[in-house]
């Protein structure tokens, strides 16, 4: 039997090369979280037997409340994936950064070594001096966007909706990340102002 | 030197005093290494404390106490901490015409919320910055004010508090509960407006407090008092209203600067001498204060978290007994 595996990773060279691993298991089906889908969307519309997720994701304490929530309209409970008998492995999954939901309610299944490839992998891309920015990359990220924001609306005279549903717009017809759109927006306003 | 003590904390204004006491030096010549962790969401600082990301973290009792009891995954020695911030909190519904529900009666209120809830299309999606927050809780006791079926009425949905205002910018969300500055934020940027908070629904109650894993008390004990004594002069200067431009100042700063990139405007307006219902106050010396938690414990039992074993774990952890005062 397959078993399914949503990968929640915004770094998409990091979640492109740990599907590639995950991949050569036939017995493992990988589907990767698109940009704007939230967390618990996704796990509703895929319903995936592990979630293996960036724990710098924002969405990630919303997944952790869903038994709680009657709204969450997961039919099926998950839960934060805990190995007790080796305290090593998660504090390893925490410092890499990674960590794994199971979808209860479905056999038990083996998931410690799907975590230690996930482990060994982010691990990898910390250890680039890439990774050390991308850790604070989610907060830096909202910096870029919120001045790229406050910019277009004193630039179009508009309100905070307006702004943010441009450069929404602009990210999604462009298929590009929103913070993207908002750096090149920053970057046209600067040359704009050196001129 | 021992290590850095690794504190995490969110980007809010009640984190004032570690920011002050770090770029102010405090910590230092307390004898301190601290590094300030701002991190993206409560999950994260909870599973910091579990396992072994994080020394301390700046933490609102509800988590810190279900962290406690095993919620990230095992168990762990966490007490109720230092004392650090007061209130602050505020209930945000979209719009700019809402009556204020503040000074009137009961009948008014409940009126106040039907009218806003059938201008909305769909039923109302409020959020809470995690489930196990003073905010959920104070929002439930508000909807409860008002009338409203909590399971029902509402969707409750979860975010880190500083995605609320996007959120609310986008129609992800009809309102919120979060901690300073984004309630006054979402006001000053016309999104919506306060219509509740800690001042009239648990005023003066104890919001944030500092606690430390055992894991790091036991490999610095002589620390523990210093950081006491560090914390303690960077709220006394907090509280201080000719330092609250250089507060204001500290937290606008970027992230990269060592500020947490707040709104200055918004921050400045929730300062703790303002003249404010919603200001936040890190004051623990004031006389009739309410600083204990059992209205929370009791709300938390109420929502079925807490077990009798739990309570008895809770007793020998100190949470039961009011928190000391610094």
């Amino acid at each position: 039997m397959t078993m399914k595996i949503l990968l929640a990773d915004e770094n998409s060279q990091r979640a492109g090369a740990l599907s590639e691993i995950l991949k050569a298991d036939p017995s493992l089906e990988v589907i990767r979280l698109e940009g704007y889908e939230s967390l618990i969307a996704a796990v509703k519309t895929h319903v995936p037997d592990i979630v293996l997720v960036d724990i710098c994701r924002a969405d990630r304490d919303g997944l952790d409340s869903v038994r709680a929530l009657s709204s969450s309209g997961l039919e099926r409970p998950i839960a934060l994936f805990v190995d007790e008998d080796d305290e090593t492995l998660m504090e390893d999954a925490f410092a890499a950064g990674v960590c794994s939901y199971n979808v209860m309610d479905t056999p038990p299944r083996n998931v410690k070594p799907l975590l230690r490839s996930a482990i060994a992998l982010y691990r990898r891309f910390q250890e680039t001096t890439a990774e050390l920015k991308a850790a604070r990359q989610v907060l830096s990220d909202r910096e870029t966007v919120d001045t790229a924001k406050k910019i277009f609306m004193r630039n179009e005279r508009c309100g905070e909706a307006e702004a943010y549903r441009w450069f929404r717009r602009r990210a999604m017809q462009q298929a590009r990340k929103m913070v993207d759109v908002a750096a090149d927006y920053l970057r046209v306003q600067t040359k704009d102002d050196a001129s | 030197m021992s290590s850095a003590i690794r504190i995490g904390l969110l980007r809010l204004a009640d984190s004032a005093p570690l920011i002050i006491a770090r770029n102010l030096g405090i910590f230092e010549r307390h004898g301190l290494d601290a590094e300030l962790i701002v991190s993206p969401s409560w999950a994260n600082v909870a599973d910091g404390l579990v396992w072994n990301g994080l020394d301390a973290a700046l933490i609102f009792p509800p988590l810190a106490i279900m962290t406690a009891l095993g919620h990230r995954g095992r168990e762990i020695n966490l007490g109720p901490g230092i004392p650090v911030s007061r209130g602050g909190n505020t209930v945000v519904l979209r719009g700019q015409l809402i009556p204020s529900f503040l000074d009137t009666d009961d009948i008014t209120r409940r009126r106040s919320f039907g009218s806003w809830r059938n201008g909305l299309s769909r039923r109302p999606k409020l959020a809470v910055v995690h489930l196990y927050s003073t905010h959920f809780l104070i929002l439930m006791d508000f909807l409860r004010s008002v009338k409203v079926d909590t399971e029902q009425d509402v969707e409750i949905v979860i975010m880190p508090p500083d995605r609320m205002i996007d959120a609310l910018a986008d129609g992800e969300i009809d309102g919120f509960c979060a901690g300073p500055p984004w309630g006054t934020e979402a006001d000053l940027r016309g999104l919506g407006s306060i219509v509740a908070g800690s001042a009239n629904i648990h005023p003066g109650h104890l919001e944030k407090t500092l606690v430390t894993t055992q894991r790091w008390e036991q490999s610095s004990p002589a620390l523990l008092q210093a950081l006491q004594a560090a914390i303690g002069e960077a709220t006394r200067f907090c509280m201080n209203p000719g330092n609250s431009a250089e507060v204001v100042r500290q937290l606008s700063r970027s992230l990269s600067n060592g500020g947490l990139s707040l709104p200055s405007k918004a921050t400045e307006q929730i300062m703790p001498y303002q003249n404010n219902p919603n200001a936040m106050q890190f004051d623990f010396s004031t006389t009739g204060a309410d600083l204990s938690i059992n209205w929370m414990v009791q709300a938390m039992q109420a929502q079925s978290w807490l077990t009798p074993a739990n309570m008895k774990r809770l007793y020998e952890l100190g949470w039961l007994t009011p928190a000391p005062i610094s």
